[in-house]
């Protein structure tokens, strides 16, 4: 790798996605054996992606901006190793976590205590570390001794709280951020933005999507612009939202 | 935070000590049988040792790619379960913790439910209906086998069934090579296979006391069979757990499935009850995987001796070729998944 290109921790090289959608989604052997026989399958292409490339330097804070269906979510989905892209490729020099969406790694029936564990082990991180950080992500939660007792006698809040701690406690390489969460109550709403702030100034490279382009102006290094499947404009934080809000 | 590997090195040396170990157990209860088969027993024991230099020299190669940064098919595998280990850790725990955590007796169903079925069972099918047929000796311990095999094996296929759909939450949001849910399941679902081994041992050293069953060192083959059993078992999720995103048919079609499956395995009646009636069902039912574990269950734990010979490659066999299709149906269908749940 070329000198210029060392402090590159993710590499989107002209990333194309195709979806193909047959027209209705067959979901039972039967539907499809008929489809089949009546030569119905048709499939409408759709292509979600066309030739998006660009690159994120270590520490920086890359904003994703764009309008609805202008294929943000499929970016992230595609960076994180979720989507196969149909042509192009990915370079990732660190672990990626992804903010979850609230709750979504979370078990019921277990305890706040084993869920920590067991979403931290979803997100990639070791034992240990986990170990390490338990008081701290205990700490930020706010949960006191609730953390002994399963997670569904939790209200919305508590949950919202959890879910906050694990993600952003632990010090990911590379965050994935898809809308920033304003969760709890106004105090912890605070604390919840003074810590993504402090992550993204504190070297963590971060991904960033958001339609507030307050949060984007405040918080960001570059901007990439989305439209049209395909990357409009990628540059200064001023620049770029100046000429989106046009 | 560096990702988590094994040293290579000494994985190899482990799975050769095991291998090692676990053969000259196998040969020493098996000698009688190993000298009953066909090609004899010198021939056989010179096999035994190429098939052991192989894999020696397999996990030599495997070391020295691995030093210059080359993968190997094993290698690679060991450093996945490397990096995923505490993940499949906490996958497993949680799924054994879930279930049982709201009953009051806990994980002692696991030793219950099977004597229970067991005594069910017995009832009906020993006074009520006697289909015994070829008047089986031992029968409870007969049916015990049998039931504590095939449950644990339809046990382990419905929990992987939904491992993939139950899951996608998960799974549209991190990635994780997806193959850990339905394998973790199967993990999950076998301990209990191996809990209920307790009461099947107890039951059997109980009422062999009266009947005359004495347990044997072949229960020291129990392993093998269960390991047999649990690559089957893994193979068939990972078949169920890939074709349930795209159809959820097969949900309802395994119920039934499974359903024919017990009746066609003899469970509850014997192999001998068809001889005569139906020899084509005989025939045909050397193709029934099932047929083959429970046999080989039975035949430690109630003749006190090794299976032939035949029957370790046949079981090998099944488990090994159910692995490869069902690894690789859901390796060519697991990029698509997401587009589907």
């Amino acid at each position: 790798m070329s000198d210029a290109n060392k402090n590159v921790i993710l590499k989107v090289d002209d990333v194309s996605m195709r979806f193909r959608m047959a027209n209705d989604r067959v979901t039972s052997i039967k539907e499809m054996a008929t489809l089949l026989l009546r030569n119905k399958v048709e499939f409408k292409e759709f292509w979600a992606l066309k030739n998006v490339s660009f690159d994120v330097k270590k520490g920086e804070v890359v904003g994703i901006i764009g309008r609805n269906g202008a294929g943000k979510s499929t970016t992230l989905k595609i960076i994180s190793g979720i989507l196969k892209p149909t042509t192009g490729s990915v370079y990732r020099g660190g672990r990626i976590v992804p903010m979850l969406e609230l709750g979504s790694g979370f078990d019921h029936d277990l305890t706040g205590h084993e869920n920590i564990f067991l979403n931290g082990a979803v997100l990639g991180y070791p034992k240990e570390y986990l170990k390490a950080k338990y008081d701290e992500i205990l700490a930020f939660s706010e949960l006191g001794d609730f953390i002994n007792i399963p997670i569904r006698n939790y209200s919305s809040g508590m949950l919202m709280r959890l879910a906050f701690s694990i993600a952003t406690v632990v010090n990911p390489e590379i965050l994935i951020v898809d809308e920033i969460l304003s969760v709890g109550d106004e105090n912890f709403q605070r604390k919840s933005y003074a810590r993504m702030m402090e992550l993204m100034h504190g070297g963590t490279t971060v991904l960033f999507v958001s339609h507030d382009l307050n949060q984007i102006r405040n918080m960001c290094n570059r901007v990439v612009w989305l439209e049209d499947h395909t990357v409009k404009m990628i540059g200064d934080v001023k620049e770029v939202c100046d000429a989106y809000k046009l | 935070m560096d990702v988590k590997k094994y040293n290579l090195k000494k994985v190899s040396t482990y799975l050769i000590a095991g291998v090692l170990v676990c053969g000259v157990i196998i040969n020493l209860i098996a000698w009688p049988q190993i000298c009953a088969c066909q090609i004899g027993s010198t021939a056989f024991v010179i096999l035994e040792l190429i098939l052991f230099a192989a894999l020696c020299v397999y996990c030599m190669r495997m070391i020295s790619r691995d030093r210059r940064g080359e993968g190997t098919l094993l290698g690679n595998a060991i450093q996945t379960i490397a990096r995923y280990e505490f993940l499949i850790e906490q996958l497993v725990s949680r799924d054994f913790k879930i279930k049982y955590k709201r009953s009051v007796l806990g994980v002692f169903w696991s030793f219950l439910n099977p004597l229970l079925m067991m005594s069910i069972q017995y009832v009906v099918f020993s006074n009520l209906l006697d289909v015994r047929g070829g008047n089986v000796p031992h029968y409870a311990i007969y049916l015990l086998c049998g039931i504590v095999m095939f449950n644990g094996f339809t046990d382990c296929c419905n929990q992987s069934m939904r491992a993939i759909i139950g899951n996608a939450s998960l799974i549209t949001k991190v990635y994780v090579p997806k193959m850990i849910y339905p394998v973790t399941k199967v993990l999950s679902a076998s301990i209990n296979i191996v809990l209920s081994m307790l009461p099947l041992l107890l039951v059997t050293f109980i009422y062999g006391l009266f009947n005359g069953l004495y347990l044997n060192w072949s229960i020291l083959l129990i392993p093998l069979a269960l390991v047999l059993l649990i690559m089957f078992a893994v193979g068939m999720g990972l078949l169920l757990s890939s074709l349930m995103v795209f159809f959820h048919d097969v949900e309802f079609l395994w119920g039934v499935l499974s359903t024919a499956w017990m009746y066609a395995t003899p469970i509850i009646y014997s192999l001998e009850l068809l001889k005569g009636k139906a020899d084509w069902l005989v025939t045909l039912m050397q193709f029934n995987p099932m047929y083959h574990y429970v046999t080989f269950m039975r035949t430690i734990i109630i003749n006190g001796c090794s299976p032939a010979i035949s029957e370790y490659a046949i079981c090998l066999l099944f488990s090994v070729g159910m692995l490869l299709i069902g690894g690789y149906v859901f390796h060519k269908t697991e990029d698509k998944f997401v587009l589907y749940i």
